[in-house]
């Protein structure tokens, strides 16, 4: 039986919420001083990435 | 390209009006050509409001579109494109009207009196539609963003796309913006939490968004959750990189302790405006620790002129007066450590600051801005005095 196809742009959204909660999380716990020199970079990243793969899986 | 209706080239429809040996005029055809100038007229069949456009885009044999798109923009310039249209309408006769209006001997001199009665209202009301094209654009600019972002954002939700009807675009703008609404709700109490209460909470909010968008890549896609999952996650790491900490209160504090023994060594205060005044207070030889915490908002320390400040400040976003001194921007670290001499008195300053700004000066800006409109008239000259109880000056910052 072969596995189902994974949704690309849910698959990359995921991934990159996991990636800022984990971020948030390194700062709540004092591992990782937040800054917007970090934050904003990080954001952008993520934002653009999920707006790719929206754009690249879906075709508009 | 000219997407008129031909037969409104006809004879029967131009008049007398019709051009002779112009571009529409029938050549070798049994209609011969009218004796007398090419004459511009607006159009009875081509009219969306008085015609004008149509009859420029047959006079120049043009698609009347161009004219019509060109007095839009030149509408929201200044409001040009409305006085021009304005002009058209009361100069140019209507088709059926044209031959009249030529054989009226009357017409020069009332054809002059138009043109003056327009450059009058031109010299008038000029300014007034400027600012009303402008105030037009204004608002259009605005709400042609939102309904982009809430295509967009339907788009990223529903996977349809800013395709079809003008109707389907029209209906999933709004959709959008009703998502970008709900965005901006989720967004500011995730801000408010990440501020007031456990920052780890939040993040796990995040996380376990994250994980059941991931899953539901696999199983079923829950495209609903990314985008107000996404605000939330852009808000929590805003507050979270400004330092906001609303622990504190909100409000206006003011201090203004007596003596040592008034005097905290931690001010603090969660949004709004914080105000340490050590003006009129009984301060002792040498160092005089002092901490100011403050998430959203603007602190301000006040001190005598003999007293010499020592500051180290961190501000997520925002800016720093110190004395005659200022610094603006993010993640910005300040920093003046000057000595004393003797055994005057050294406030050691150290602040933090969310978003907002930190002001140390010997006056109240208050006051000065006051006595600017009043009769003192020495405010400005007392407000930009510096650092001046210290020795020496040791300056940085960075952000």
């Amino acid at each position: 039986m072969r596995a189902a196809k994974p949704d690309i742009p849910a698959l990359v959204a995921g991934l990159a919420l996991l990636a800022l909660g984990g971020l948030l999380l390194a700062h709540s716990l004092g591992v990782v001083e937040l800054s917007f020199a970090l934050v904003a970079p990080v954001a952008c990243a993520a934002t653009g990435a999920i707006l790719l793969a929206n754009g690249l899986g879906r075709g508009g | 390209m000219n997407s008129e209706d031909p037969t409104q080239n006809t004879p029967q429809d131009d008049g007398p009006q019709a051009p002779a040996g112009g571009p529409e005029a029938p050549t070798g055809g049994p209609q011969a050509p009218a004796e007398g100038p090419r004459r511009m007229t607006r159009s009875r069949q081509d009219r969306v409001i008085g015609g004008v456009c149509g009859g420029l885009g047959r006079y120049f044999n043009t698609d009347p579109i161009f004219f019509r798109i060109g007095a839009i923009a030149l509408a929201f310039i200044g409001g040009a494109g409305l006085l021009l249209y304005l002009a058209a309408l009361l100069l140019m006769p209507s088709q059926e009207s044209g031959a009249a209006a030529v054989a009226s001997s009357g017409e020069g001199r009332n054809r002059v009196l138009v043109i003056a009665g327009v450059v009058v209202i031109l010299l008038f009301a000029w300014p007034f539609l400027l600012g009303g094209g402008l105030l037009a654009a204004g608002l259009l600019v605005p709400v042609a963003i939102l309904v982009g972002a809430g295509v967009l954002a339907w788009w990223l939700v529903s996977g349809e796309g800013p395709s079809g009807e003008p109707k389907d675009i029209a209906r999933r703008a709004a959709l959008g913006v009703g998502v970008l609404i709900l965005c901006a709700v989720v967004a500011f109490g995730g801000a408010v939490a990440a501020a007031a209460g456990p920052d780890w909470l939040v993040a796990a909010v995040v996380i376990a968004a994250g994980a059941a968008i991931l899953a539901g890549a696999f199983l079923k896609p829950v495209r609903w959750l990314v985008l107000p999952a996404v605000a939330l996650a852009l808000a929590a790491g805003t507050v979270s990189a400004s330092g906001i900490d609303l622990d504190g209160g909100v409000g206006e504090r003011e201090y203004r302790p007596a003596s040592t023994t008034d005097l905290r060594e931690r001010y603090e205060l969660g949004m709004g405006e914080l105000v340490v005044d050590l003006r009129e207070s009984d301060l002792p030889s040498g160092d005089v620790p002092l901490e100011l915490d403050l998430g959203i908002g603007e602190a301000r320390l006040l001190v005598p002129d003999d007293v010499c400040v020592a500051a180290t400040a961190d501000i997520g976003m925002g800016h720093v007066s110190f004395f005659d001194r200022d610094h603006g921007g993010i993640d910005l670290d300040f920093a003046e450590r000057p000595d004393v001499e003797g055994d005057s008195t050294r406030v050691l300053l150290d602040a933090e600051i969310g978003m907002g700004e930190l002001r140390v000066s010997h006056d109240d800006y208050r006051d000065t801005s006051e006595a600017d409109f009043g009769s003192r008239g020495d405010g400005f000259e007392s407000s930009q005095a510096g650092n001046s109880a210290c020795a020496t000056t040791g300056q940085s910052a960075s952000g």
